[in-house]
């Protein structure tokens, strides 16, 4: 398999860190749960800063207050008024940057070590989904700041749908809740963020849903750490100071953060069309990846259902949530029996282990030849 | 049947440590012909029945092998094949058999030294443990194996090395005096790999602190235990 020297690099470094933090603290067996952890910390952060927030564009030229308020004027009363506002402020900025990492290391961990195929598809496919989904809820993280970046960034997205052929201009349209930067494009751009995010609590449902008791906590002391981490990126890097936007005027620079912004970084060098072709090809090329590598068919575990006695401990042990236990037939001394889902078996045969009726096997290996063999090793006299 | 014919059995998952370079055509160690080995897709399938029928058959001791605890490619295999072997799930490992002779290795793929490093030194401690004696049957009647609590994975005071005097009252206390430990590498001296060695814990008689040849990993292990 074309992953396998990569793997090979994988439990290498992870042996070099089992020496260190031991396999129980190892971070790399966490790699699920980290960008699960940042997604907490964005969560209350942003919670935090929703209070304050003000998604409105007005500015000098449009109204003449002295007192101006709007989205800019708001994060900058929470960046320099409130008391430890700077720090949530720039807490939730490198979270996002840190879940968008980590996001990228579990997708590269499951990619190299080869646990994202067959029956690992639907945790795949919604993976691609949440990390679109991530990347543009950070984008419009950097919209609602409406400094002159977000007002470049904005305008550029708005030509980038306008070289879209046919839905392009309802995009347009949708995006900028109108045909031009107004109030009500802010708040479409809070909606969206907000609203995303919490539609990736869904999506992490169905990432979730074909395992039992999948890892979603790393132990209390990673997470200690991943805050240090955090809190020292926010001591150290200190949050840029920047101009409100003025739709009178036309910014052409802007800083890019690389985890989130790169898209942009991407039209300035290739024409729009090549980009969206790019973006999409990408994507389809990461939805297919699991179907490049053929390896045998799973042959499903089968229930031997005279012997199944309902007992239970299979669908308990079950890492893929493969078997359910349905009422007994008519006719049983037993209450319940199991049956196997087998477009979620992964043919592990834990079900076989947990078994101790011999109710359950594996097709291509049965655990009654298993034990023959055994015995008959043992037997062997040397 | 009290013979051992010192066989060895292996029972390995196909995602752990990989030996294929070390196997004859048999599926024996080329460094240790007495340790032969069966492959599974997941050492979470490993019945603890199996180990149960490969001691019945003969075997001097097993070897249960999976993946690093925390990385098992099948997501829970490895926590469930140690669960069992611990009592700490169903179904559990008969009290029949000698937990002296059980170990588990949690290695990932490339860690071969310290498999055979390992198997070797198992084998010598199970010829230091001598011949298997067969299993008595359960004697309720007797006082100090009436008084065992029934997890009886805690070590017994004064129970007999099974290779000498069998007294059949004591027999099943005898049994299974160590507790297999799980040893995640939180502490002891070889860190990379998680592994359960049959060494005794809390075992203070210095019959089975001889017997099994204690490793200084010992005292690190029952502190573990919890």
């Amino acid at each position: 398999m074309y992953t396998e020297p990569l793997n090979k690099i994988t439990l290498k470094l992870e042996q070099y860190t089992n020496a260190i933090a031991t396999s129980k603290y190892n971070p790399f067996y966490y790699h699920g749960a980290l960008p699960q952890f940042y997604l907490w910390v964005l969560f209350l952060s942003g919670l935090l800063l929703f209070a304050y927030y003000i998604p409105t564009v007005d500015n000098a030229y449009a109204s003449e207050s002295p007192n101006l308020i709007n989205a800019f004027t708001s994060v900058s009363y929470i960046t320099n008024t409130i008391p430890f506002g700077v720090v949530i402020r720039a807490l939730h900025r490198y979270a996002g940057d840190a879940m968008v990492l980590t996001i990228i290391l579990h997708m590269l961990r499951v990619w190299f070590t080869d646990r994202y195929r067959q029956y690992r598809i639907v945790q795949w496919l919604s993976g691609v989904a949440l990390l679109a989904l991530v990347l543009f809820i950070g984008q419009t993280g950097y919209y609602l700041i409406w400094d002159e970046r977000s007002l470049v960034l904005t305008r550029m997205t708005c030509t980038a749908f306008d070289a879209i052929p046919l839905i392009g201009q309802s995009l347009k349209w949708w995006f900028l809740n109108g045909t031009e930067i107004t109030n009500y494009t802010l708040a479409n751009f809070l909606f969206i963020h907000i609203g995303l995010s919490f539609s990736l609590l869904f999506g992490l449902w169905i990432h979730y849903v074909r395992m039992q008791r999948p890892v979603v906590t790393p132990p209390p002391v990673i997470n200690y750490i991943l805050v240090a981490i955090l809190l020292l990126v926010v001591a150290l890097v200190p949050l840029e100071s920047s101009k409100m936007a003025d739709l009178t005027q036309q910014p052409t620079e802007f800083d890019v953060d690389w985890f989130f912004l790169w898209p942009y970084w991407m039209m300035t060098v290739m024409p729009l069309g090549a980009y969206w072709l790019t973006l999409l090809v990408g994507t389809v090329v990461l939805c297919c990846l699991p179907y490049f590598v053929r390896t045998k068919e799973v042959e499903a575990a089968e229930v031997v259902i005279n012997k199944c006695t309902g007992c239970s401990l299979c669908a308990k042990d079950c890492p893929y949530a493969a078997i359910e236990m349905v009422p007994a037939p008519a006719g049983s001394r037993f209450k319940l029996l199991a049956t196997v889902k087998p477009y979620r078996c992964s043919g592990c045969g834990v079900c076989v282990g947990a078994c101790a009726f011999d109710a359950i096997d594996l097709p291509d290996l049965l655990d009654s030849d298993v034990t023959d063999k055994i015995k008959a090793i043992a037997q062997l006299q040397t | 049947m009290a013979d051992t014919n010192g066989k060895v059995v292996t029972l390995i998952c196909e995602r752990a440590v990989d030996l294929d370079q070390h196997l004859d055509e048999q599926g024996r160690l080329k460094d240790e012909p007495n340790v032969s080995v069966v492959k599974f897709p997941c050492s979470g399938m490993i019945q603890p029945l199996m180990i149960e029928a490969a001691m019945k058959a003969g075997a001097s001791g097993v070897i249960v092998c999976g993946c690093q605890l925390g990385d098992c490619y099948y997501r829970e295999g490895n926590k469930m094949i140690r669960e069992r072997l611990l009592g700490q799930r169903p179904p559990g490992l008969k009290k029949t058999v000698d937990r002296r002779r059980v170990i588990a290795l949690w290695l990932a793929r490339p860690q071969i030294a310290r498999f055979l490093a390992e198997t070797k030194e198992f084998v010598g401690v199970l010829k230091e443990l001598g011949p298997v004696e067969a299993p008595q049957p359960a004697k309720p009647a007797t006082a100090p194996a009436a008084a065992k609590p029934p997890a009886a994975e805690k070590t017994e005071p004064g129970k007999e090395p099974p290779a000498q005097k069998a007294e059949p009252a004591k027999a099943p206390a005898a049994e299974k005096a160590e507790k297999k430990e799980p040893a995640p590498a939180e502490a002891t001296p070889k860190p990379e790999a998680a592994k359960d060695k049959g060494a005794s814990k809390e075992a203070t008689s210095p019959s089975e602190v001889k017997q099994t040849g204690s490793s200084p990993d010992t005292q690190t292990e029952s502190k573990q235990e919890s």
